[in-house]
This record gives C-alpha cells, structure tokens and sequence, in this order.
C-alpha cells in the first residue's frame, strides 16, 4: 500500500529506526502518516511493540533442578596448599619440559644409582622426600636400607588427612614440605595424605564432569594423566632402589603436582556446549 | 525501554553476603546463589537457546562468579556484574563451540533457518515467546535477549558481542520480524 508520502517498502526500511526513535522529525512525521493510512504496516508496528514489550515483561525461568549442588562441588575443589616454588622451577613453563625432564632425570639418576651405589659408604637415613635444605646437590647413599616414603607411595591414591583448603582462597604453595626431613619414613607424611586426598577428590570431580566435557578434552586429558601417571611411577621405582635422592624427591613433588595442576584445570574447565 | 538493568532488581542485603562469600563463606555464596540463580538461568537458558545448556552455563557462572568474587570491587550493583559475567561467560562458551558457531552466529544474517542446531528448517507451531526465542539464530536471538529482555544498549551489545552497533539494531530488527512470523503461526 501507498500513501502520497511514503511507500511500505520506504517505510519497511525506515522502520528499525522508528521502533528505536531514532529517526528525525521529517522523516518521523513521514512514518507515522503512513502508519495513519496503512492497516499492513501499522498491524506490523503493533505487533513488533507488543513483542517487545512482553520480552522485557517477560518472568525468569525455573532450573529443573537445583544446581547448587553441582557448583558447591567445584567450588569445592581442594587445592593443596602449595608455597612459593624454587624460582628455578619456574623455568619449567610447559607442563611436557617438567614431565619430561623428570622422567629423564629418573632414567639417568636410576642408572646413576646402580652403577655407583655399591662404591659408595653407607650414609645417614636421609628421608625421601627432603626438601631443599639449601644444599646445591645432597650427598648421595646408598639407600639400601631405606623405603621410600609412604607418602609418596600413597600421593596418586588419596590418604588420610585433613581436607585442604577449597581452591579460591589460595593458601601456601609447595611441594612436599621441608617438615618431612626430619619426619620417620615409615610414617605417612601429612603432606602425602594431602596429595593423596587431593588427588582423590580431583578425580572425582573430573569423573563426574566428564559427561559435560567434550570428548576429544577428555581424551587429551586421560592422555595427559597417563604420562604424568607414568611419571611418578618412574620416580617412585627411582626413589624405591634411591630414597635419599633429593633430586629424585623433587621431581616425584614436580609430577604430582603437575597431576593436581591439570586434574584442577579439568575440574575447572567450563561445559562444553 | 527497560533499562540494562533489568539486570538491577537488586534484591537488598547482598552487600553483606557478598563481603562474606569474597572471604570464602560458602554458606554466604550459596544465599547469593539463591538470590540471583533464576535470572542468571534465564539469560543463559535464552541466550543459548537450550534449557539443559542453561543449567550447565549458569552453574559456569557461578564457579566462575566464585573465582572473580574478590576482586568485584562494588563499583556496580552486585546483580548488574553478575549479569555481565554472564554474559561474557555464555558468550565465551559460544567461542568455543568452533565450526557449530560459525555455522550459527553472525554469519547467518540473511540466513532464514529457524533451527539454531543446524537442522532442516522447520516449521513453527503455536507457541509462547521463550520457545520462538529459542528457535532464533544464534546472532539474532543473543541480540534479542540482551536488548528486549535484559535491556542492554545496543552499544553494549557491540562490545560484548564484538559486533557494530549498527549490527546489533539490524540483527534486533530481524529477530522481532522473525518472532512475529512465527508467533503468528
């Protein structure tokens, strides 16, 4: 339909600016003649008003469930209490150079070990998992009579302990701490129970969220697991036949918390959609 | 128009819960939850155009609304930053859906499929807003809900959405053109 001023498809075209208000006063005037004679584009400019008016009226939606649930528990995803790490670690920025040099120098250092340990005198009973004391390199022993930490041995399949902290307020970072040196090695350390429990409940997390995920994330990161996994099974052999190695300790602490860094991400990770 | 802030029917006493769920109380966190969760489902649920991706974006919001917490500064009212982290929460998840976006986002302008997912176009029956809302395109139905029902300018959208202004009025325009035609079947 037409008018003597304006055409439906002039007014068509004038239209989103109308409904904005954004058109001058000539053009405005133009328009609402139009609107006065034309019941198609008049009808089309009542409709539109009435649409956006129940949008902005329109109520909020109900969940089918209560989700609450389901953020409490990643919300409640415990981080380790981690301390500040050796500067010298920081160096290890990609995940893979710090799963990979551990699971090199566990290689070397094994051999190391087997080659040299009998020409050596028996040492004191360093405990495994040593901390820095600030020496560069610690003395190396035999071992023979030593276990490796049961901390270690229990890291990667939770423990007993107090529950760490929930993720966001952030407490000390550090790996297996300086404590455990003058801590027996058949005791389980609390920092073990820690990892251990951690680790557990990081899993679990990740387990339930593996449906929302997407698959090829959840196939990258089972991969990932598996080599980290492979790791630490690496340096707990390494650390069984040399439990004093200070350097072997570290780097066990650097894969585990490389487990608990990626099982966190996953954790993380928002849904697929 | 509704102002953005639709987003601003602030419910009293957040101040407090706020303050307490920022220092870690998750009790605190949980009222705040409560408080806010249907408005925050209702913008994800509209904007991704599905309801059970609303539960898993809105429960996204808020672990991620946990995590920025401590730095909400109060410059705002809690509800109006909330609701912009929503927002930028359902939006990222767009970014990540790769190759299904693009089939459904911007690039569909002119593109008359009702069927966001992809499928073959399909026919509308008799239904109410939310439902039409969700058979939008992608584009026009995120353009829709942030203005006509979350009441955001169209400037606002631009930079949210990473499109022009004149992008969003036109993408707006289409969405209510394309919710008349199917409200009248």
């Amino acid at each position: 339909m037409t008018n003597s001023n304006m055409t439906c498809e002039a007014f068509d075209a004038a239209l989103p600016d109308y409904l904005e208000g954004t058109l001058d006063v000539s053009m405005r005037a133009s328009v609402e003649m139009h609107l006065r004679e034309c019941v198609r584009c008049a009808g089309l400019v009542r409709d539109l008003e009435n649409i956006r008016e129940e949008a902005a009226a329109m109520p909020d939606l109900v969940p089918s469930k209560d989700l609450w649930t389901g953020i409490e528990a990643r919300i409640a995803a415990p981080v380790i209490p981690l301390t500040a790490r050796p500067e010298r670690q920081k160096r290890f920025a990609p995940a893979w150079m710090g799963i990979a040099a551990a699971a090199l120098v566990v290689s070397t250092a094994g051999i190391t070990y087997t080659l040299t340990s009998r020409s050596l005198t028996k040492p004191d009973s360093r405990p495994v998992a040593a901390a820095p004391t600030g020496e560069t390199q610690p003395p190396l022993d035999t071992g023979s009579a030593t276990q490796p930490s049961n901390a270690i041995a229990a890291a990667s399949t939770g423990g007993s302990g107090t529950l760490p902290e929930t993720r966001r307020p952030s407490g000390q970072r550090g790996g297996i701490p300086a404590s455990l040196a003058s801590q027996p090695q058949n005791e389980p350390s609390h920092s073990d129970a820690v990892y251990g429990k951690e680790i557990e409940m990081l899993q679990r997390v990740v387990s339930e969220r593996k449906t929302q995920l997407d698959s090829s994330t959840v196939a990258i990161i089972e991969k990932n697991l598996q080599i980290i996994d492979a790791a630490i099974a690496q340096s707990r052999a390494a650390l069984a036949k040399d439990p004093a190695s200070m350097l072997l300790s570290d780097q066990l602490t650097h894969a585990l918390d490389k487990k608990v860094e990626l099982l966190r991400t996953a954790a993380l990770l928002p849904s697929s959609t | 128009m509704q102002a953005a802030s639709n987003a601003v029917r602030v419910p009293m006493g957040d101040s407090t819960d706020v303050a307490l769920a920022a220092g870690g109380d998750r009790q605190a966190f949980e009222r705040l939850y409560r408080t806010h969760a249907n408005r925050v489902y209702s913008l994800c649920t509209r904007m991704s155009g599905s309801r059970s991706k609303g539960e898993e974006l809105t429960q996204d919001v808020f672990v991620r609304t946990w995590e920025k917490l401590p730095q909400f500064r109060g410059e705002s009212a809690f509800s109006t930053w909330l609701h912009r982290l929503a927002v930028n929460v359902v939006l990222n998840a767009r970014k990540t859906e790769g190759t299904q976006a693009s089939r459904t986002d911007e690039s569909d302008v002119g593109d008359e499929r009702w069927d966001v997912a992809g499928h073959a176009p399909m026919h509308i029956e008799r239904m109410d807003l939310t439902d039409a809302i969700a058979k939008l395109p992608a584009g026009a139905r995120r353009v829709f809900v942030l203005h006509d029902v979350e009441g955001f300018k169209h400037e606002e959208i631009a930079e949210l959405c990473g499109i022009t202004s004149g992008g969003s009025k036109a993408q707006l325009h289409r969405a209510r053109l394309l919710l008349r035609e199917a409200l009248e079947r």
